[in-house]
């Protein structure tokens, strides 16, 4: 169980590292969209919704691995002051009472709508855009799938302290 | 049935106390409340259908893409030590003054605001590197920790800054549904660049008045300032302090010139500013591969943080919606005595309380859109209702028990320093945050007359 968990944590960390270098390569495409807009008059669509699709991709594929390294908002005025056992049993229960339901309506609701624009090839509806609306509407479905990785692999290491603590000292 | 919304927030914030990340939280109650409604009969589940679409138009919203981008600058300038220069070169020049070193502060914390506009990072940059300075220098701990405390909250108003540009998406949206409301089908818009126009006057009042009051504290009560004078390094000349001043100057009067002069959008002028940080710390020799991989991370963090908590609260809308919580919030502000007054009261009481628990992000994404509107069919102006609410935020943040920006500077202050002296230094400040609302309030020009005029 634990392998499984390791196994998870450092796709999720590739994953994640990786992808993060697209937040500066969102940075060089803006400016080249603005320098070809405001120095030569040149309107470019498809770089400009590249860094759609470039955004798009970094939160959503991010979600999962940013809660690997725990740094999602919470409201902490009573937990930071928990124990460490109570905030374990809080992550455990609101992985799979809260974080589990919403990836699995996400998932289960988006899937048609997502099919649907693949029958159809759906493009851009700029003229000159990217012609892969598809791709960018898989997205949704990616975030819900890595959360769940992400969840079993928590799961296992929540449950693995808590059996720990468990143990007479 | 009519109170199932009332009960779902309720619940809601109840869960969130509990500490498990906000937007799943947000996210898992509504859809409990959504299925556990199914089953009874009381929910069309039809009505999920709306959401790929929900999520799919936060992913291709054009203005959200200046988060990630403010997002990456702040990180880059926080990470190459931009900001400690500049304190560095402000003190040597104003430190031999009496409250020079918290005035510096101040100018360096407005400075730093503007170009990051995360209040935490703010408060804790300032806290490691102005506190111990401050403390050495024999500056009253109040005085200390209350000057940086109020500074990092400026981050929220004074533009440009990520908050306002979350606030301004949602505010956006908000005009357009009370004028389609009223029936007005070519409605008005309300745009970021509106917002960062109207915030800029308030912001500058509130760095003059928190400068004034380090001015009235040198006159009256000299004792609670440095009592030598600092000396941190050399006097630098005058030209070594315009090399280390111009730059990030030059930096944020650009990308703010560029968005209030309707030049460019948010956006583009976010890409431009990120791209002018990582110019800056080429020039300070701190730009290599590994600044670049640790911003890029945080980067990556931070913005799926904030996107996460848009999708957690816009499902968490969506059933709120659905279960009528729009009309409920409306018919009890209809009933409410006061009328238009009394409405925005409640409004601004409520927001300052919820500021205690949840943050900025959370109230803009959560609360704004449900009373929002209800406001801006009331009349208000959209500019000036965004600006009241981010004063009355950033005043709930520096609020004790609960500030925010009280719980950041605790983390890094020393232990000697008394929490209950951190709470009596910034409870002057507070006092210059109830004075600006109240000026807002009084003259409203104060944030709409800049928009309207660059408007023309």
């Amino acid at each position: 169980m634990k392998r499984i968990a390791e196994a998870i944590d450092l796709f999720q960390d590739r994953l994640g590292q990786s992808l993060s270098w697209l937040t500066a390569a969102m940075v060089a495409a803006t400016l080249i969209v603005v320098v070809l807009r405001y120095g030569f008059g040149v309107g470019a669509i498809a770089l400009q919704e590249s860094v759609i699709y470039m955004n798009s991709l970094v939160f959503l594929a991010g979600i999962a691995w940013t809660f690997k390294e725990d740094r999602h908002v919470r409201v902490d005025i009573f937990y930071s002051r928990m124990s460490t056992r109570s905030k374990n049993l809080i992550d455990l229960a609101g992985h799979l009472a809260l974080l589990l339901p919403m990836c699995v309506v996400v998932f289960v609701w988006s899937f048609d709508w997502m099919l649907a624009s693949w029958r159809i090839r759906e493009s851009s509806p700029e003229v000159g855009g990217i012609p892969a609306i598809y791709l960018l509407k898989t997205l949704i479905l990616v975030m819900p799938s890595l959360l769940v990785l992400q969840i079993i692999s928590e799961s296992i290491k929540l449950v693995m302290a808590l059996r720990n603590s468990d143990e007479p000292k | 049935m009519e109170l199932i919304p009332l009960f779902m927030f309720a619940a809601v914030f109840a869960a969130l106390l509990l500490g498990y990340p906000a937007a799943a939280t947000l996210a898992g109650v509504a859809l409990a409340f959504a299925l556990g409604g199914a089953v009874f009969g009381v929910f069309d589940l039809s009505d999920l259908g709306f959401l790929p679409g929900r999520l799919f138009g936060i992913a291709t919203n054009q203005t959200l893409l200046a988060v990630p981008l403010f997002i990456f600058m702040g990180v880059m300038l926080e990470k190459t030590q931009i900001a400690e220069r500049l304190l560095d070169s402000l003190t040597g020049l104003m430190g031999g003054a009496r409250g020079g070193l918290a005035i510096a502060v101040i100018l360096v914390g407005m400075l730093m605001a503007a170009s990051t506009g995360i209040v935490g990072a703010t408060v804790v940059t300032l806290g490691l590197i102005a506190l111990p300075t401050m403390l050495s220098a024999g500056y009253d701990s109040r005085v200390a920790t209350g000057t940086i405390a109020a500074t990092g909250t400026l981050g929220q108003i004074i533009p440009p800054s990520i908050v306002l540009v979350l606030l301004g998406d949602v505010l956006s949206n908000a005009y357009q549904q009370a004028q389609l409301q009223q029936g007005i089908f070519a409605p008005q818009t309300v745009s970021v660049g509106d917002l960062f126009a109207g915030a800029l006057i308030p912001g500058l009042l509130l760095v003059a008045f928190y400068i004034g009051l380090i001015l009235l504290i040198a006159w009256r009560k000299p004792e609670r300032l440095e009592g030598r004078a600092v000396r941190t390094r050399e006097k630098p000349s005058l030209s070594e302090l315009a090399l280390g001043l111009t730059p990030p100057l030059v930096l944020i009067v650009a990308v703010l010139g560029a968005i209030l002069g309707g030049y460019s959008t948010p956006t583009e002028a976010a890409g431009v500013g990120a791209v002018g940080a990582l110019l800056l710390a080429l020039a300070n020799g701190k730009l290599n591969v590994r600044a670049l991989r640790e911003t890029s991370q945080e980067t990556l963090k931070t913005t799926a943080m904030v996107f996460f908590i848009l999708i957690g609260a816009s499902i968490f809308s969506l059933v709120f919606r659905a279960y009528g919580g729009d009309e409920l919030v409306r018919s009890t502000f209809d009933a409410m005595p006061g009328g238009e007054i009394g409405a925005l009261l409640i409004v601004m009481l409520v927001l300052f309380l919820l500021g205690f628990i949840l943050d900025f992000i959370e109230i803009t994404f959560v609360v704004v859109p449900i009373v929002g509107p209800v406001l801006l069919a009331m009349g208000f102006d959209p500019v000036w209702l965004g600006i009241m609410i981010a004063v009355n935020l950033q005043t709930s943040f520096l609020t004790p028990p609960f500030g925010f920006s009280l719980f950041y500077l605790r983390g890094v202050t020393p232990a000697s320093v008394d929490t209950r002296d951190i709470y009596r230094g910034v409870t002057p400040f507070i006092g210059l945050q109830l004075l600006m609302l109240l000026l807002l309030a009084a003259f409203p020009a104060l944030a709409t007359w800049l928009p309207y005029v660059l408007k023309g």
